[in-house]
């Protein structure tokens, strides 16, 4: 009862230093605000379009017919190139900007690409290098994708031209070959000029077959058209959340702003305790070390609170007054409330920690800010890319707070990540408080 | 005989390998004023911590007699720069659990003729050790520990704090305090301890340490 009321007297003496420092309030709530912003619009857009070189060594024309249409190569691959930014290189420029990390992977058009397409005899092949790097993955899946469009494109043509020849044998007219022009009879007139030979058997043997071969062709130009397109993806854009709004966004700004916000916060109030030269006169039995943690750690969440409260009110508010499609999850906001305080005070121990060891208030600040944004950043390392990553930001709060927040605030059924990213912060708590109970005497004797 | 009201036996202090303060034996009886003298460093501040129980004791030990209460004003003033006077004393008070805190920061604030509501950051140097004072006396203590309580006041300022200490051991308590200045030493102490290097050196009346500190 002692220790939650000396810890309760100094969380109050704490919050009213504080109200009446309103500079270093603002400065508290809008630089972590700023920088979960800034690391949101990286995180959300960098290498969004990676620059990939290609690399002509075939001398493709500017325009060339393949199966009777002419076609712009180059402007075809810029077309497909949707996901990457192309520029156009010769082969050692190509290998030095790989080398150098300025594109993330090269495309070679080898000798001979042209001939082969226009052969239809070899499938002609398309070279890709890549780097080592965490988005090799990404750019070899986007350059699938561009092979695959121009298939498609090339593939429209081949089967266009395919339906034409089938329509021509059916309906009979005009057509070159070589530069020489000719005259198809076609089925149809084949059939018109057997007529007259009615009673004939084996005009009327050939009638039946052009009968079949018709039949045949009709079903040959269906088939072909299917073939062109087995499966279509209809693709519609709705007017759905930008990545600024999204959901993956309020959990970054909510977790790292509180991220810098609580470590900074608990950090400065326990050095400042050494500062004014009053630890020594707490720590002769006025205030038990438990007492002094839990104030420091109270600190830290009823702001984490107040700020958390403050990012959910103005998302809300954006979201609903720009009749963004989703809306905001009101209902979700005590949730994350749950997750704020967990988070917030897990913080506040190592805060309050980083506190107890720095030699004076300027220097726990700087240690707080050195030791959040390397925690904020590693737990956005996705975890599936470097494994390591994740395992060193499970022993932090970052990652499990992000993840709680996104899930309590859009996922139909939270329970599965919130009950246990809940019970890590509950143990990242429990944990960080007993290192940073042991490191009060430090700042008490210091 | 007077009252011993606190006592330490073979007290002693290390930071690692270093001796901050050898062991020493000390008495402090009511109605006494003791001052600790000594260059920079002898330990005194170290001694004053270990006596107030800021600072654990690496052996030895420290006992107080029966009620008394140990009152501790360290050398650099200790309170909260953004709080005010009041606001300072009332917290403290509570802390203590003492009784009707608010009362009490009234009595302390009106007997040290402190500004009771600007922020102590502001007050003079004079006025916020007068302030650290009076916090060292909020739970009405039997013995007062003293680091170097005149180091940074004017000769009025430090008549007023004599006249406190005074005060104090007119009434039955204790006053142990360190001191670089002679004449204090000479006026206000009932008895010296001397240090030096973390060993006590000298131990006696003002005027025995008189003849002790001429010797070569």
């Amino acid at each position: 009862m002692r220790t939650l009321r000396a810890a309760a007297l100094l969380t109050h003496k704490d919050l009213v230093s504080l109200r009446r420092a309103p500079l270093v309030v603002i400065l508290l709530a809008c630089y972590p605000l700023l920088i979960a912003g800034l690391v949101g619009l990286v995180a959300g857009y960098a290498n969004a379009r990676p620059r990939v070189a290609v690399v002509d060594l075939d001398h493709i024309p500017h325009t060339t017919k393949i199966a009777g249409h002419k076609y712009h190569i180059k402007n075809a691959i810029d077309d497909v190139a949707k996901n990457v930014r192309i520029s156009w290189m010769s082969k050692a420029d190509a290998e030095q900007a790989l080398r150098t990390g300025s594109v993330v992977g090269v495309i070679t058009i080898p000798q001979g690409f042209l001939a082969d397409l226009k052969s239809v005899v070899h499938s002609p092949t398309l070279e890709f290098e890549t780097a080592q790097s965490g988005i090799a993955s990404r750019v070899t899946q986007q350059m699938q994708a561009l092979v695959y469009n121009l298939n498609l494109k090339l593939q429209e043509s081949f089967i266009k031209d395919a339906i034409h020849y089938i329509s021509l044998i059916q309906h009979g007219g005009k057509t070159s070959f070589l530069g020489s022009s000719y005259d198809v009879l076609g089925i149809q007139k084949a059939r018109a000029l057997l007529l007259v030979e009615k009673g004939n058997p084996r005009a009327a043997e050939v009638a039946r077959f052009l009968d079949t071969a018709e039949g045949a062709l009709t079903a040959s130009q269906a088939s072909a058209r299917a073939v062109a397109q087995p499966i279509k993806l209809a693709i519609e854009t709705r007017n759905g959340r930008s990545w600024l709004f999204s959901a993956q966004m309020q959990a970054y700004a909510l977790a790292l702003t509180i991220s810098i916000l609580a470590l900074a916060l608990a950090a400065a109030v326990t050095a400042s305790e050494r500062d004014e030269n009053v630890a020594c006169l707490l720590g002769r039995g006025l205030v038990s070390k438990l007492s002094l943690l839990g104030a420091k750690v109270a600190l830290a969440t009823i702001v984490s609170l107040m700020v958390g409260v403050g990012i959910l009110l103005a998302f809300g508010a954006i979201v609903d007054i720009g009749g963004i499609t989703g809306g905001q999850p009101w209902g979700r906001v005590p949730l994350v409330l749950v997750g704020v305080l967990l988070f917030g005070a897990a913080l506040g121990a190592i805060g309050t920690l980083i506190g107890a060891l720095a030699r004076e208030g300027r220097s726990a600040t700087l240690g707080a800010l050195l030791v959040a944004l390397p925690i904020a950043l590693l737990g956005l390392v996705p975890r599936e890319i470097v494994p390591p990553a994740g395992v060193i930001s499970d022993f932090f709060p970052f990652s499990h707070g992000e993840r709680f927040f996104g899930s309590a605030l859009y996922d139909l059924h939270p329970w599965a990540t919130v009950a246990p990213e809940a019970l890590w912060l509950l143990g990242l708590l429990v944990f960080w408080g007993a290192v940073a109970r042991f490191a009060l005497p430090r700042l008490t004797e210091g | 005989m007077a009252e011993i009201l606190l006592s330490a036996r073979s007290v002693s202090r290390r930071y690692g390998r270093l001796a901050a303060l050898a062991p020493i034996d000390l008495e402090l009886h009511s109605g006494e004023s003791v001052a600790l003298v000594g260059p920079n460093g002898a330990g005194k501040s170290t001694l004053l911590s270990l006596l107030a129980g800021s600072l654990r004791a690496s052996e030895g030990g420290i006992s107080i007699t029966g009620a008394a209460k140990v009152g501790w004003l360290p050398q650099r003033p200790s309170h909260y720069g953004r709080l005010t006077a009041r606001e300072n004393l009332v917290l403290f008070a509570r802390l203590e659990n003492v009784g009707d805190p608010v009362r009490r920061a009234a009595e302390l604030l009106e007997r040290f003729s402190l500004p009771g509501d600007r922020p102590s950051a502001h007050l003079s140097v004079g006025n916020r050790q007068r302030l650290s004072l009076a916090i060292a006396l909020l739970g009405d203590p039997n013995v007062l520990l003293l680091d170097e309580p005149t180091a940074s006041l004017d000769p009025k300022q430090r008549a007023l704090l004599w006249q406190e200490a005074e005060r104090h051991v007119v009434e039955g308590g204790a006053v142990l305090f360190s001191s670089q200045n002679p004449e204090e030493v000479e006026r206000h102490a009932t008895r010296v301890i001397a240090l030096d290097s973390g060993e006590l050196v000298f131990s006696g009346g003002p005027d025995e340490y008189a003849v002790w500190e001429r010797e070569p």
